[in-house]
C-alpha cells in the first residue's frame, strides 16, 4: 500500500491555509478508473438530450452557489474577482445550453450520387477518458472536461490542478448533492504534484515521445499506470504566443483597451493572452502611447478588490520565469517601456510580476512596415493558437483571415471569453491534433454505416 | 408593438395578474422574437417547489404579427419555461423604466439568491432552434444574457 499523502492549500494571495486534503495513491487512483469503467455503461442508459438537461439542471445549482465558488477560485487560483465572474460564466453558460454542441454529434444522412440515402455517419464515445487541466483556470477546464465528457456518453476520470483543486471538489460534491444520475462513471484524482513532469509542453515535443513519454506522462500525473497499450486517442491543447495586429487605419485608443484585456486577463495567465503585439509603423509610436497608459491603469493587488485587475501569480516558478525571460530579452538590447519588477514576499505567496510591456528589436519584432510585414511577423512563431487583427481595409481583412497561421482568428473583435462558440484548440506547437476545436467532438469517433436494406430486401430473404 | 391580456380572471395568484399587466406595458421587450414564438412564465414560491417543478401560478406570452398576447396557463408546444421566483416579481413589477427592469432580471439570474429573488429557464427546444427564435437576442436585450464587457 501507498503511504498516503496529504496536501495543504493556501491562499495564493495571503498564504491562509484555506484547507487539507487527502491525496489519491495509486491505488485508490486504480479503484477509480475500475469503478467507472464499470459504471460507464450508466451514461449510455441515458440519450443525449437527457444528459444535457441534466448538466442545464446542474449549472442551475452552480448559479446559486457562485458567490462561494467566486471566493474559493479567487483564494486558491489568485484570479482577480473581477474575472472570477468569466471563470465561472463561461462554464455555467457551456453546461446550461450545452446541446448546442449536437450539431457536432449529430447522425448524418449522406445521399449518393444515384440520390439514396442508405448511408448515415453516427457518432460513438470513445470511452473512459482520462483528463489533465492546468493550474490556470480552477474551474473552468477540469469541470468543462467532466461535463464534456459526461454529455457524450464517455465515463471520465480528471485531475484539476494540485495548487487549486478545492472549487472542482466543491463543484463535484454539489453533484453528488444533486444526485447526478450516472455519477458512479465520472471521479477527481487529487494527486500530489511530484507525481506530474515538467519538462516541454509543446506539441511536437509531446508528439515526438508520444507511445512512451504522453502515456507516462499521464500515468504520473494520474498516479498508475492507465493502459498497458497506447491510447485509443488522445489530445492536448498546449501552449500560445498570440500575435495581435494593429493597422494604421483604426481608433487606437479603443484598441489599446481590448489589447489590454486580451493579454492581461487572469493576470496574462492564458494560454489564449495576447503576448506579441504587431504595429504598424505609421501609428507605432502613437500606439505605444496609448498602450502603455492603458497597461499603466491596470491595478494589482488583492484579488478580492473589485477593482483589481492583476491578482496574485500561482507559484514562484512563474515569477522566476517572468524574470528569466525579461532578463533574457534585456539582453537584446530590449526596451523596457512599462513593469519589469517583480514584488517577491519571500514566501510562496502574494508574489506578483507588474504588468510588462518589453520591445525588442521592432524593426524584426513588432514594427510593421505593411500587411506583408504584419503577416510575416505574426507567423514566426512555433504556436498557433490565436491571432488577433484590427483594422478596417476590408481587402487586407480577408487576406489576414487566409495567410495567418492560427486556429482560431478573430477581427475586430473584443476578447471574446464566455460566448459558447468560442472553439479551443490550435496548430503548429500549440495543439495536437491540428485545428480550432470543441470538446465534445473530440471525444467521439465517426462509424459509417450502410444500410442496403431498402434495395436489397428482397434479394437477400 | 400592441399587447393584449386574455382571460385575466383565470389566474390563480394576484401577483401573476399584477406581473402580466406590468409586461403589457412593455411588449417591446419581446421584439427580438419571431412571430409564433411562445414561452411560459412560471412563478414559484419557493426553490423546493422549483426543484418539483410545481409552480403556483404560470402564463405563456405568445408573439404574433402585430405584438404579444399573454394567456392563462402553459403554451401547447411552448419554446421554453421562464421561471420566476415570487420575490423577484414583487422586484421587478416596482421597476419603472425597460432598462431598470432589464437590469434587474439580469441580477436575478446572474446573481440569484434564494430569498431576494431568482430567475432561471428550462429550454424545451433545442439550444440552436431557439437562438433561431430570437431568444437569444431577447434574452441580451432582457439582460440575461451579460456581454463579454
Amino acid at each position: 500500500m501507498s503511504k498516503l499523502q496529504e496536501l495543504e492549500i493556501k491562499n495564493k494571495y495571503t498564504g491562509e491555509l484555506l484547507g487539507t486534503i487527502p491525496a489519491d495513491t495509486p491505488e485508490t487512483v486504480r479503484d477509480k478508473i475500475k469503478k467507472i469503467h464499470k459504471n460507464q455503461h450508466l451514461l449510455k442508459e441515458m440519450d443525449f438530450f437527457e444528459r444535457s438537461q441534466l448538466l442545464s439542471n446542474f449549472a442551475t445549482k452552480l448559479r446559486f452557489k457562485k458567490p462561494e465558488l467566486k471566493d474559493l477560485v479567487v483564494a486558491e487560483g489568485g484570479l482577480p474577482i473581477k474575472y472570477s465572474e468569466w471563470e465561472l460564466n463561461i462554464v455555467m453558460n457551456g453546461f446550461k445550453f450545452c446541446d448546442w454542441y449536437y450539431q457536432f454529434l449529430e447522425e448524418k444522412p449522406l445521399t449518393s450520387i444515384e440520390g439514396e440515402q442508405l448511408v448515415r455517419i453516427r457518432y460513438i464515445p470513445h470511452g473512459l477518458a482520462a483528463c489533465i487541466s492546468p493550474r490556470n483556470t480552477p474551474l473552468s477546464l477540469p469541470l468543462y472536461q467532466l461535463g464534456a465528457n459526461y454529455l457524450v456518453g464517455n465515463g471520465a476520470i480528471v485531475k484539476p490542478s494540485t495548487a487549486c483543486p478545492l472549487t472542482m471538489l466543491k463543484a463535484y460534491s454539489m453533484m453528488e448533492e444533486m444526485d447526478l444520475p450516472a455519477l458512479e462513471a465520472l471521479d477527481l484524482v487529487i494527486a500530489p504534484g511530484e507525481w506530474t513532469i515538467t519538462a516541454s509542453h509543446t506539441a511536437k515535443d509531446i508528439l515526438a515521445r508520444y507511445g512512451r513519454f504522453l502515456k507516462k506522462t499521464v500515468d504520473r500525473s494520474m498516479g498508475v499506470p492507465m493502459y498497458t497499450q497506447p491510447f485509443k486517442n488522445f489530445f492536448f491543447e498546449c501552449a500560445g504566443n498570440d500575435a495581435g495586429i494593429v493597422m494604421d487605419d483604426v481608433n487606437l485608443e479603443n484598441v489599446a483597451k481590448w489589447n489590454v484585456i486580451a493579454s492581461f486577463t487572469n493576470s496574462g495567465q492564458q494560454c489564449f493572452s495576447m503576448k506579441r503585439i504587431i504595429v504598424h509603423k505609421d501609428i507605432y509610436d502613437e500606439y505605444l502611447e496609448c498602450l502603455i497608459k492603458e497597461i499603466e491603469n491596470l491595478k494589482y493587488g488583492d484579488p478580492t478588490d473589485p477593482d483589481v485587475d492583476i491578482g496574485p501569480l500561482g507559484s514562484r516558478r512563474i515569477l522566476m520565469m517572468m524574470e528569466v525571460m525579461v532578463e533574457d530579452a534585456k539582453k537584446f538590447d530590449a526596451k523596457i517601456f512599462t513593469g519589469g519588477e517583480k514584488i517577491d514576499t519571500g514566501e510562496d505567496y502574494g508574489l506578483f510580476y507588474t504588468p510588462t510591456l518589453v520591445e525588442i528589436k521592432p524593426e524584426l519584432c513588432g514594427k510593421a512596415n505593411d500587411i506583408k510585414d504584419a503577416l510575416k511577423l505574426a507567423n514566426a512563431s512555433n504556436y498557433g493558437m490565436r491571432a488577433v487583427v484590427y483594422s478596417s481595409n476590408l481587402k487586407n481583412i480577408e487576406i489576414f483571415k487566409n495567410e495567418l497561421e492560427a486556429a482560431n482568428i478573430y477581427i475586430n473583435a473584443r476578447p471574446m471569453l464566455v460566448d459558447i462558440t468560442v472553439s479551443l484548440g490550435g496548430i503548429k506547437d500549440s495543439a495536437y491534433p491540428a485545428g480550432c476545436k470543441y470538446y465534445p467532438q473530440e471525444l467521439v469517433y465517426g462509424k459509417y454505416i450502410y444500410d442496403g436494406t431498402p434495395i436489397n430486401i428482397d434479394k437477400i430473404k | 408593438m400592441t399587447s393584449k391580456i386574455v382571460n385575466q380572471k383565470a389566474y390563480k395568484t394576484e401577483i401573476a395578474k399584477k406581473y402580466t399587466t406590468f409586461l403589457a406595458k412593455y411588449p417591446e421587450i419581446f421584439s427580438d422574437l419571431i412571430s409564433g414564438s411562445d414561452f411560459d412564465f412560471a412563478l414559484y414560491n419557493s426553490l423546493e417547489s422549483y426543484d418539483k417543478r410545481s409552480p403556483v401560478d404560470i402564463f405563456h406570452v405568445c408573439r404574433n404579427g402585430n405584438g404579444i398576447k399573454i394567456k392563462p396557463g402553459s403554451g401547447v408546444d411552448s419554446d421554453l419555461e421562464l421561471a420566476l421566483s415570487i420575490d423577484a416579481i414583487e422586484k421587478l413589477i416596482q421597476t419603472e423604466t425597460k432598462v431598470e427592469y432589464a437590469e434587474l432580471l439580469g441580477s436575478f439570474y446572474n446573481d440569484p439568491d434564494e430569498k431576494n429573488g431568482w430567475i432561471d429557464f428550462i429550454l424545451h427546444k433545442r439550444t440552436q432552434t431557439l437562438i433561431n427564435m430570437g431568444y437569444g437576442k431577447f434574452a441580451q436585450t432582457a439582460g440575461i444574457l451579460k456581454d463579454d464587457d
